[in-house]
């Protein structure tokens, strides 16, 4: 009995609950209670906030770790291999076209929340101070998630797969000076051949996913320590923020900070630095406000996690994912087009080659990491920053029109083709 | 909290049993193990006693595969198709009846999709026939699945097939390599042919082309060439043999297949008449080889056709560097062989050429190797329509030496030329003379040229 | 909504969730376990009775056995793989026996351990006769020394 009461003891780590100790050392020793904090905003658990969609994309991620462990264990990154890999996915094993499902589902679902994800930051402008910086990670996330996307594309070796990483990565090529370098560096060779193949699984399975592990704990890291979730819209009173002070600020302004002895809550950091933190603190009227994590924050991320599961396995149930014929470098599908997230920059391309392969690309990535920072206005509120939320809706739709326009409206030879025109490729 | 937040916790989690359940209810019943139990019971009923029976019916449901790593393919077909190889199946129903005449060519061995097509990784009916989207080759339709016999065995007489060696004849004397390209020789006009069996295109689709081109191909180049319905066949099967797959060693020692008829082919070929006889029919230079299948084993003549010297050390039989396949079929061939057969093969051999007329012959034979009769015709009629240029046909080459010298033609098999058009403004005519030099030799050049002044001549007297 | 309320919805949530994640991981298991073996079968058939001669045993080299044909009583199949460590053991006809060429452990013409570190006799293998008139092997079936077909 004793050495289980050990064994337990060991585990948890804390003293008896029934102790004052036990019961603060519940929180303090637990890893999860230290992602969340141990209350949260009750604000904040509002789905109409946040909609959960950060938390989306993370359960889908999780999805996509878990059966793309599985998927592995059934797949060879030879070419010939990959593809008759695919067919036995497909034929003979068991759950094969369901787990297969669930990845590709979950993978495109991951890029469309992650970009949702983005949109509902900018609209309720919580990238703002002191959050910048996690909007920086957070675009990183996105191009990570994008770069898992293109990557995967290829394994199958499909027609499919081939030709959309053939086009993607002529796409890159455009850059100036160091374009086709770069291209031949991923592909380790001039074409798509074996050595993209194993390059590109690396990069899928090795590379990618534990940088996104680690921005995603930053990111995780940093929504604690600027203070937890921003606060909605709806909630934000009409004037205030001052008297912030920032640790490891300019002098100046480290100066200007004579600490009362308030009612805020203060910091004695290894009892060197004191002062009000960095982020917008509780006052003690809120204190009502906020409810423990567990169960409340806890129970609705169960409930989402669940949903985002059932969601994509009911998708996986009654869609497999396709497979073409097998990658043949002498028969070019007419059109071959690049993965659908990428039809918007093929779009352009089309029509300046400069354009869609090297501007566009280049000043969206520079203008979303440049957001935070050139977006002097300091008001969250939608009616005090109406030129923002014009702008970077008109950024959305465009990219959403391009992209419907990529992969609903080009038939053969990339000539502008309504979907319910049907037209028979290579008849000629 | 959230008032229904439990309630949607308790759905969804139900939801997700009920999705798991059927996900795996939906793996575990796959459409092949309802194929395999009807099988097990067929089985079943033939067995004498309960014991037998319940053995049978307890036999575990698994997907039966052959391996076929020299022919690159996986065929899961015997997963439905169980009786293929048990005799006692052969009035069963299918998918499960016996495959009758299967000779050597066993399942275990080869496979079930290098001849009848479909798709062999697959493991239900619609997508292993193949008639699904993403696969090029479903199943062959019955009236043409003999011609897959050609996809191995790639020279000689295949016994039950005429088809192919007809068609393999046709290609090669009714002038296709003109504008076709098969294995890296012939002209650029039309498509490659090498991996015409490996493509999309349906026998039906073939024979029709071959019957009427523009039917099925409008605005082809290719010349109606008026083939007969049986003509059409054997092209069309000889087409569907030709797939460029790399077979592996095995399968292409199977290239010939080693019947007497093949045999006697080579004997002819090889000219072994020159040396020997057969009851005392031929020359006398090396022994008789009337009954040397009694005198000797088929291990010691095979020896012998290997290396000579070793048998018989200073022997004057030449190596000719004979496969194992050709080996035995001229073992097989002499097995049968008779003095009237000899002597048949004797009255076929012409008297020796001069050089000249050797010079004809070859150059006749180049005329309809490299395609030249697939414009000009077998007869140098010409003929063949080719819209805006020079009246609309491809000119006969009968009256060539009025106009030309046989430098001048030289020069134009040598580099080629555009025919000279009608009409300047109009389309561009679909046929022209390629440039030979790259394929063709001076030699062969100077002998086909030789061959059309033969030709001349005689036109000349005709008039 | 009250806390008992909470509880019982919140119960039989988890009791569900419980059993839908019990599921999943058989079907994980499930999913691993190969349907399909890209290795010589366990079950193969290996040509008809008259292919083998009679005395000196036949080594099939993919399948890794030897195939017995004895005029007097018939067919049987011997393992070629040493019960020690695995390695393929050779026949030699010189003294009926055979031999490991990795730790030298040497076995009986019945398959029994003569000396060498095998800690087990040499598995003899079912040998039937297919309705196609082949003999099937099944390594799946192991059968004593004294295992005979009849051909």
């Amino acid at each position: 009995m004793n050495l289980i009461r050990e064994i337990w003891q060991s585990i948890v780590r804390r003293d008896p609950l029934s102790t004052d100790k036990g019961k603060s050392e519940l929180v303090f020793l637990n890893v999860w209670l230290h992602i969340h904090p141990a209350k949260v905003k009750k604000e904040n658990l509002k789905f109409k906030h946040t909609y959960y969609l950060g938390f989306i994309t993370f359960f889908l991620f999780v999805i996509l770790v878990t059966t793309g462990i599985a998927l592995m264990c059934y797949y060879r990154p030879y070419p010939a291999q990959a593809y008759q890999d695919m067919k036995d996915l497909q034929f003979a094993v068991f759950l094969g076209p369901f787990l297969r499902g669930m990845h590709r589902w979950a993978a495109h679902g991951m890029v469309v929340c992650v970009f949702l994800h983005m949109c509902r930051v900018f609209y309720t402008g919580s990238y703002k101070k002191p959050r910048q910086f996690n909007w920086v990670v957070g675009v990183v996330l996105l191009l990570l998630t994008l770069g898992l996307s293109f990557t995967g594309y290829l394994l199958p070796w499909d027609q499919l797969a081939f030709w959309a990483i053939t086009v993607g990565t002529n796409i890159g090529s455009y850059a100036p000076l160091v374009g086709g370098q770069i291209r031949e560096l991923l592909l380790g060779g001039h074409t798509v051949g074996e050595a993209a193949l194993l390059r590109f699984y690396v990069l899928h399975v090795a590379v990618l996913p534990s940088m996104v592990i680690l921005f995603t704990v930053v990111h995780f890291w940093r929504i604690r320590k600027d203070g937890g979730l921003s606060r909605p819209v709806w909630k934000l009173k009409a004037k205030k923020p001052e008297g912030l002070v920032t640790i490891g600020g300019t002098p100046e302004v480290a100066q200007l900070q004579a600490v009362p002895a308030s009612t805020d809550k203060t910091y004695g950091l290894m009892e060197v630095v004191t002062g009000k933190p960095i982020f917008e603190t509780i006052t003690p009227e809120e204190e009502e406000d906020v409810a423990f994590s567990y169960p409340f924050a806890f129970f609705r991320e169960g409930v989402a996690l669940m949903a985002t599961v059932t969601g994509i396995m009911a998708i996986s149930l009654f869609f497999h994912a396709p497979l073409e014929e097998l990658a043949n470098p002498a028969k070019t599908p007419n059109p071959a087009k690049a993965p659908w997230y990428f039809l918007g920059l093929q779009e352009l391309v089309s029509h300046s080659a400069l354009l869609g392969g090297v501007v566009a690309p280049a000043v969206m990535v520079l203008a979303l990491l440049a957001i935070p920072y050139f977006d002097r206005n300091p008001s969250r509120r939608p009616k005090d920053r109406k030129l923002a939320i014009w702008l970077f809706t008109i950024f959305v739709v465009v990219n959403l029109v391009l992209i419907v326009i990529g992969t609903y409206f080009r038939g053969p030879g990339w000539a502008l083709v309504p979907p319910w025109v049907h037209v028979v490729a290579g008849a000629e | 909290m959230g008032r229904r937040l439990p309630q949607a916790f308790f759905a969804l989690s139900l939801l997700a049993l009920a999705l798991i359940v059927a996900a795996v209810w939906q793996a575990s019943t796959p459409s092949w193990k309802t194929y395999q139990r009807q099988f097990l019971q067929l089985e079943a009923q033939g067995e004498p006693n309960a014991a037998a029976k319940a053995a049978v019916l307890a036999t575990p449901l698994e997907i039966h595969q052959v391996l076929l790593p020299g022919l690159q393919r996986v065929d899961r077909c015997t997963t439905c198709h169980l009786g293929v190889d048990d005799p006692t199946m052969k009035n069963a129903p299918e998918p499960f009846r016996y495959h009758v005449g299967l000779g050597t060519n066993v399942p275990s061995k080869f496979g079930c999709t290098i001849c009848h097509g479909g798709q062999g990784l697959a493991t239900d009916q619609k997508n292993a026939h193949g008639n699904v989207d993403f696969w090029q080759t479903p199943l062959l339709a019955k009236d043409y699945i003999r011609a897959s016999c050609g996809r191995c065995h790639k020279e000689g007489d295949i016994p039950g097939v005429p088809e192919l060696a007809e068609g393999r004849h046709l290609f090669e004397t009714q002038g296709c390599r003109g504008c076709h390209k098969l294995d890296g020789v012939g002209g650029s006009i039309g498509p490659d042919l090498s991996e015409e069996g490996a493509s999309q295109r349906s026998p039906e689709w073939l024979e029709k082309h071959f019957l009427t081109p523009s039917v099925v191909s409008p605005g082809s180049a290719m010349p109606n060439f008026h083939f007969t319905r049986e003509q059409a066949r054997a092209l069309t099967y000889y087409m569907l043999s030709l797939t460029n797959q790399d077979m592996g060693t095995y399968y292409s020692s199977l290239r010939t297949i080693p019947s007497s008829s093949y045999g006697r082919e080579l004997f002819v070929e090889k000219n072994c008449i020159v040396c020997h006889a057969i009851g005392g029919v031929g020359a006398k230079v090396g022994p008789d080889l009337m009954g040397v299948t009694q005198r000797h084993s088929r291990e010691w003549l095979d020896e012998q056709l290997v290396n000579p010297q070793l048998v018989y050390p200073g022997s004057a039989m030449p190596e000719y560097d004979l496969d194992t396949n050709s080996r035995k079929a001229l073992v097989a061939y002499l097995a049968t062989a008779t003095s009237e057969d000899a002597q048949l093969i004797l009255s076929g051999k012409k008297s020796t050429l001069t050089p000249e007329d050797a010079a004809i012959e070859a150059g006749k034979s180049n005329f309809a190797r490299f395609g030249c009769a697939g414009c000009h015709g077998t007869e140098l009629q010409g003929g063949v329509p080719n819209p805006n240029a020079q009246g609309g046909q491809v000119p006969s080459l009968l009256h060539l030496s009025d106009d030309y010298t046989k430098d001048e033609v030289i020069e134009v098999i040598r580099n080629g030329r555009m025919p000279p058009l009608d009409n300047a403004s109009g389309p561009t005519p679909p046929l022209y003379m390629p440039s030979w030099k790259h394929l063709l030799s001076e030699e062969d050049i100077h002998e086909i040229v030789e061959f059309l002044w033969s030709k001349q001549q005689k036109a000349k007297d005709s008039w | 909504m009250n806390r008992r309320a909470f509880l019982s919805w919140g119960t039989a949530g988890m009791v569900s969730l419980s059993s839908a994640v019990a599921v999943s991981m058989g079907a994980v298991a499930r999913f691993l376990m190969p349907s399909v073996f890209y290795e010589p079968p366990q079950t193969f058939k290996i040509g008809k009775p008259g292919d083998y001669a009679f005395g000196v045993p036949t080594f099939l080299v993919d399948e890794k056995i030897f195939v017995f044909h004895d005029r007097d009583r018939g067919f049987s199949v011997a393992s070629a793989v040493c019960t020690h460590l695995g390695c393929t053991v050779a026949h030699f006809q010189s003294d009926q026996k055979f031999h490991c060429p990795c730790h030298g452990s040497v076995f009986a013409a019945d398959g029994s351990v003569v000396h060498g570190p095998a800690p087990k006799p040499l598995n003899w293998f079912e040998v039937i006769l297919a309705r196609d008139g082949q003999l099937q092997v099944d390594k799946d079936k192991i059968v004593p020394a004294t295992y005979r077909l009849m051909v």
